[in-house]
């Protein structure tokens, strides 16, 4: 088979979005722009206390003071903020008990998926809580969980059931005022997944929420709280997808973690909302706050493989402030056609002996542009601390680009700080060398790409390792795999 | 094994090769010596079946069969096997990861199964040992930081895994240093035997003290100029490639 | 009488020693004016932040040093690699030994500079190569072109190689109070020639030195030179060396620099590669105590596409010293696919001790993989804990940790006489007695 760059392109670029379809179930939406009513609408339509209300007034007043940040290295027209819909909730309002009672197209929507509830229960044992545009409609194994006194529900069912937790916890880690999109997400988020593992606690199966974003013109703004109690440990997964839409879509989730003493979490998300089309139009615009607090002893690890989105600003970080906590970033952020990511981490080390690990893999083709952007910062009183940063790139054709923004700040002197930054270009060179040993040139794209990544699919459970290998090959395989 | 005929081959309308005749038969060494530019290469390459270069007129013909539409893979399937003179580097794929599967595209080609991974990994540690390859090496990504002489050894390895019918080596002593060379020769030779032929492509000849060809070719202007036996390559490297300039010009 | 004004004012007496009419000569001119324009650097030059070389300047060094008395073999035999046989080019305090020295003219040339100078058989080999990698611009390199007369000169052809390889030692007697030398080394391999080089400086007394020397290095087509320079000098003296690199397409340099004694020593490493295919080799293993101080400045200029470096260099550093390590690498706009990896990693074992670190890397073409890694860091207690706990003394586990970190480096020495010799060397270094076969 004739292979030359050229024809590497066009096999890049041949594949459409798979899970591009809209499912027509009626919704509940609010109509579109944002002012305090609006606020104060959500806040009543989930019939949240006062505290909540007022809580996301706060984060309102301060949003309408702050500027859209624009120092990540992405080009994009700005939403406007006053034609989104910040309400949308599909029809049927009613909760389930069984999986039979879920409305049959929804039900087949997430087969197309890929992600069909019965499977999921077979294969992998995963509580799985689906947020269908911003409303929680069907949770699973709750029960299960419920004997170990594991809290997993949504964000709104949270605040009218556990608001002691909520109240203690939302807000620490992500301030109202944060950011931009923290602001705006903590005024109206719509729902979302919490999680409080107790103490000493082992989770016995792997959480899983899977969003997806289909009403036409509604934001998503979703909020996640995962609270592991001392000595407790929890894997959490998150997948994203998308329809395909011509306008762009605004994505502005938070997502708090906290560790506490000796408690372990584990968050791994697959993210592959609609990336546009091949000419650069519509797809997600992803832009998110995740971050951790690790108090004494405990663990926070994030791995993310992010395949989707026109425009992706996400940053998971880890704050270091208990001594001996480690925080783990392991991250596979792939581009094609015109996506544009501007994805890293922060490690923030306060306590002492603390430990945190970077692994970025960064794989851009078409006319994509990719970048890595951390900051390690070690503080005068972090003794002791170590940091090993990996960041690589993988090129695909001559049209696209890989940018590395280290940034290491040190103020204790016995910190150890190791870097390592790599790029790297597949083109017809490699085709060949691999042809001439046999090997065809669809297997050696997956080959190179599966072993480029593979350091931190191994981070990924199991069964989202699968599916996000397959996720890999989708974005940049065109019809191969 | 290999017939070569009034082979016409080049690049965007610019003829390299302008003519060759060769042919190798099993159990034979032949080595092709040549001023820079004189094609050696091009040559290699066209065997293997690189894209860019295109046959304009002739064949190549491997045990009896025309090669001009089989693509690199189902080449290499019929057991061609170049040994590449700047040996590609291919990050995150080790030289393990990268043998498995050459082989195992190799067998269904053929119709059989994938191998065992027990026998790989027993054919994995002869072959390493005959090249004195570290085991560590083979985690590693294929080429990548690799040293010069690690690039060619592990070219050599690959040889005899793939055990081809016909290995071409495109200037495999180039950056090679005295110990490494004897190390990939001494490889080369434990391989060779009745039923398989090797082309050993190079400018010195350094390399033919130690991989001794049956004959000795010598590309000039796309074309083979004089053949002749071992002697010929030491003549060559007495009087230097001017002679055959030289005397191809009267 | 600073030092600067002590050379200019030598610099007459030194053209009553040679032929001034010689085309070398122009050189020297031209290159004693640019020092005496410039003079020594200081620390306000970027390049020289972290290297002072005034309380040099103070010192009242000899530069003609008086003819010495032969020195007996077994008095400097341990400097010289026992078990196998050399070729040795050997000077005593700047001064040819011919007694001490095996040279050759058997197929290659293995002799001296002020042969290659003066003897109109090397007129057109100097013609094409003295002074022309090394800088016209840098000042210390110009002031050892302008007393440049002695050191070692070695050519081999195409397709030759020496058969065995060559050592350049050069002793300091101390006969002089203190004594500045400027040797001058011309190594060519032409096509495909291959030349295997170890380089010392080595006083026999414990009276200042100082050593500016100037080394430059062609490779042509498909050559390979491996040179190794041993710095383990005492602690009274002092070094600038300035080596330049020239190759061709398809050729292979190693340097491997081995620096663990000295009172102050400077290595600027200069690699040029002029053409494709060309791989470029620097490895190092500091390790200092006292207040000794090491300065690493390499540089590596990809000028043609298809090229690599590598770069390895790992310092540990003990009680009050410095090191530095400064790498730079340009590539330039038509250099595409050039892979540069550079690696840097460091332990400091004292709270007195430290290390200034720079990649610097300035990169004009799109299409180029460039690594750099750099680490500062502390033994690993839990590691030291373990060999404790197995029985294995702190001091010695200490040492065998800190070989394990500086093992990479010694991996790639092809001469293995030379491995263990260094290897001997840093079990001095760390004050044990351990045979690190590792």
């Amino acid at each position: 088979m004739a292979y030359t760059e050229e024809e590497l392109k066009k096999e890049l670029e041949t594949k459409e979005y798979e899970y591009g379809f809209y499912t027509d179930i009626e919704s509940d939406t609010f109509p579109v722009g944002l002012n305090e009513e609006i606020v104060i609408a959500i806040s009543k339509k989930k019939e949240e206390p006062e505290w909540m209300t007022q809580w996301r007034l706060e984060a309102f007043k301060a949003w309408k003071q702050m500027e859209e940040p624009e120092w990540a290295n992405v080009k994009y027209k700005k939403p406007d903020f006053q034609a989104i819909s910040y309400y949308s909730a599909p029809n049927s309002k009613p909760k389930y008990n069984s999986l039979d009672e879920v409305d049959p197209e929804l039900l087949d929507t997430f087969k197309r998926l890929g992600i069909s509830l019965d499977e999921q229960k077979k294969l992998a044992g995963v509580a799985v809580d689906i947020v269908m545009d911003s409303v929680s409609v069907a949770t699973t194994f709750k029960k299960t969980l419920a004997e170990k006194g594991i809290i997993f529900c949504s964000i709104s069912e949270a605040i009218k059931e556990h608001p002691e937790l909520v109240k203690k916890y939302i807000g620490t880690v992500v301030p109202q005022k944060d950011n931009f999109y923290a602001a705006l997400n903590s005024a109206v988020f719509s729902d979302g997944s919490f999680c409080y593992i107790p103490k000493g606690v082992r989770c016995p199966m792997e959480l899983s929420t899977y969003f997806r974003i289909n009403q036409a013109g509604t934001g998503q703004f979703e909020r996640t709280l995962v609270i592991a109690d001392e000595g407790s440990y929890v894997s959490y997964l998150e997948g994203c997808t998308a329809p395909s839409r011509d306008e762009n879509q605004l994505h502005a989730a938070v997502v708090e973690l906290i560790a506490l003493d000796d408690a372990e979490i584990k968050y791994s998300t697959v993210q592959n909302w609609f990336p546009g089309d091949k000419e650069g139009k519509g797809g997600v615009f992803n832009f998110v706050t995740k971050r951790g607090i690790c108090h004494k002893n405990s663990k926070i690890s994030w791995t993310q493989v992010e395949t989707g989105s026109a425009v992706t600003w996400k940053y998971p970080s880890c704050i270091l402030k208990g001594d001996n906590s480690i925080g783990e970033f392991y991250s596979i952020a792939v581009t094609n056609n015109y996506q544009q990511a501007d994805t890293g981490t922060k490690m923030i080390h306060l306590g002492k002996n603390t430990r945190s690990t970077i692994i970025s893999k960064g794989i851009s083709a078409g006319k994509s542009q990719n970048s890595y952007r951390g900051l390690v910062q070690v503080n005068s009183r972090a003794e002791n601390a170590r940091n090993f940063s990996q960041c690589d790139s993988l090129l695909m054709g001559n049209e696209c680009g890989a940018h590395t923004f280290p940034y290491i700040e040190v103020k204790n002197k016995t910190a150890q700080i190791e870097h390592e930054a790599t790029t790297s270009k597949i083109g017809e060179d490699q085709i060949f060398y691999c042809n001439q040993r046999g090997i065809d040139t669809e297997k050696a794209i997956a080959l190179i790409v599966n072993g480029f990544s593979k350091e931190v699919l191994n981070k990924l459970p199991m069964e989202f390792a699968v599916e996000a290998q397959k996720l890999l090959e989708i974005s940049l395989e065109g019809s191969v795999g | 094994m290999l017939k070569i005929s009034n082979l016409h081959a080049g690049i965007e309308d610019n003829e390299i090769l302008k003519g060759i005749d060769l042919e190798v038969k099993a159990g034979e060494v032949h080595a092709i010596m040549g001023p820079n530019g004189s094609g050696k290469s091009t040559l290699a390459s066209v065997i293997a079946g690189k894209e860019e270069y295109e046959i304009t007129a002739g064949s190549v013909v491997l045990e009896g069969e025309d090669l001009e539409d089989a693509s690199p893979e189902e080449r290499a399937h019929k057991g061609i096997f170049l040994s590449f003179q700047y040996p590609v580097e291919i990050p995150g794929v080790s030289v393990t990861n990268f043998m498995k599967t050459a082989i195992n595209e190799g067998r269904k080609a053929k119709g059989l199964e994938d191998m065992p991974a027990k026998d790989m990994l027993k054919m994995i540690r002869e072959k390493a040992e005959l090249l004195e390859i570290d085991r560590k090496f083979l985690s590693r990504s294929l080429n990548e930081g690799f040293s010069g002489g690690e690039k060619k050894r592990n070219e050599i390895f690959q040889m005899a895994m793939l055990e081809p019918k016909l290995a071409i080596l495109d200037e495999t002593d180039s950056g090679l240093d005295i110990d490494a060379l004897r190390i990939v020769a001494n490889g080369v030779n434990k391989l060779k035997s009745k039923d398989n032929a090797v082309i050993v492509i190079t400018h010195y000849q350094r390399l033919l003290d130690y991989i001794v060809p049956d004959f000795v070719h010598v590309l000039h202007q796309g074309k083979i100029v004089k053949s002749g036996t071992k002697e010929l390559a030491h003549e060559l490297e007495e009087k230097g490639y001017d002679w055959i300039k030289q005397e191809t010009a009267v | 009488m600073d030092l600067k004004d002590k050379l200019i004012s030598s610099f007459m007496a030194f053209e009553n020693k040679v032929d001034v009419e010689h085309p070398v000569h122009d050189i020297r001119s031209e290159a004693f004016k640019n020092f005496e324009e410039k003079g020594f650097p200081t620390k306000k030059e970027e390049a020289w932040k972290y290297t002072s070389l005034k309380n040099l300047q103070k010192i009242d060094f000899s530069i003609f040093p008086k003819e010495v008395d032969a020195l007996e073999n077994k008095q400097v035999k341990k400097y010289f690699l026992q078990e196998i046989d050399t070729y040795k080019i050997v000077f005593v305090d700047g001064i040819y030994s011919s007694f001490l020295s095996e040279t050759t003219h058997d197929g290659v040339d293995i002799c001296l500079m002020s042969a290659a100078l003066t003897k109109p058989m090397y007129k057109p080999i100097i013609e094409v190569y003295f002074n022309k990698v090394a800088s016209k611009d840098e000042s210390l390199t110009s002031l050892n072109t302008a007393f440049s007369r002695e050191g070692a000169f070695i050519y081999i052809p195409k397709n030759k190689m020496p058969k065995k390889p060559v050592e350049i030692v050069h002793f300091s007697t101390g006969n002089e109070a203190s004594l500045m030398l400027q040797p001058r080394n011309l190594i060519v391999a032409e096509e495909n020639a291959e030349l295997q080089v170890i380089e010392r400086h080595q006083s026999l007394t414990s009276n200042e030195v100082l050593t500016n020397v100037v080394t430059e290095i062609f490779a042509a087509e498909n050559a390979i030179i491996d040179y190794y320079k041993i710095q383990n000098d005492l602690k009274t003296a002092s070094m600038i060396d300035n080596t330049y690199i020239n190759q061709k397409s398809n050729s292979v340099v190693k340097v491997h620099t081995f620096s663990f004694g000295g009172k102050l020593t400077r290595n600027n490493l200069n690699f040029y590669q002029n053409g494709e295919h060309i791989d470029s080799t620097m490895k190092g293993v500091t390790i200092l105590g006292d207040k000794q101080h090491v300065d690493h400045h390499t540089l590596v200029h990809h000028i043609e596409p298809n090229c690599e470096s590598h770069q390895d260099y790992k310092g540990i550093y003990g009680e009050n010293s410095t090191g530095v390590f400064n790498g730079k690498i340009i590539v330039d706009k038509i250099a595409q696919k050039t892979n540069a990896f550079q690696q840097n990693n460091n332990i400091l074992i004292s709270d007195k001790a430290t290390i200034n670190t720079k990649p610097q890397l300035e990169i004009f073409a799109d299409d180029v993989k460039c690594s750099h890694g750099c680490t500062i860091g502390q033994l690993d207690e839990d590691a030291l804990f373990y060999l404790q706990s197995r029985g294995i003394p702190k001091k010695e586990a200490r040492a065998l940790l800190m070989y394990a970190f500086a093992n990479n480096v010694l991996e790639s020495v092809r001469i293995s006489e030379l491995k263990t010799s260094i290897n001997r060397l840093i079990a001095e270094k760390l004050g044990v007695r351990l045979g690190f076969d590792l």
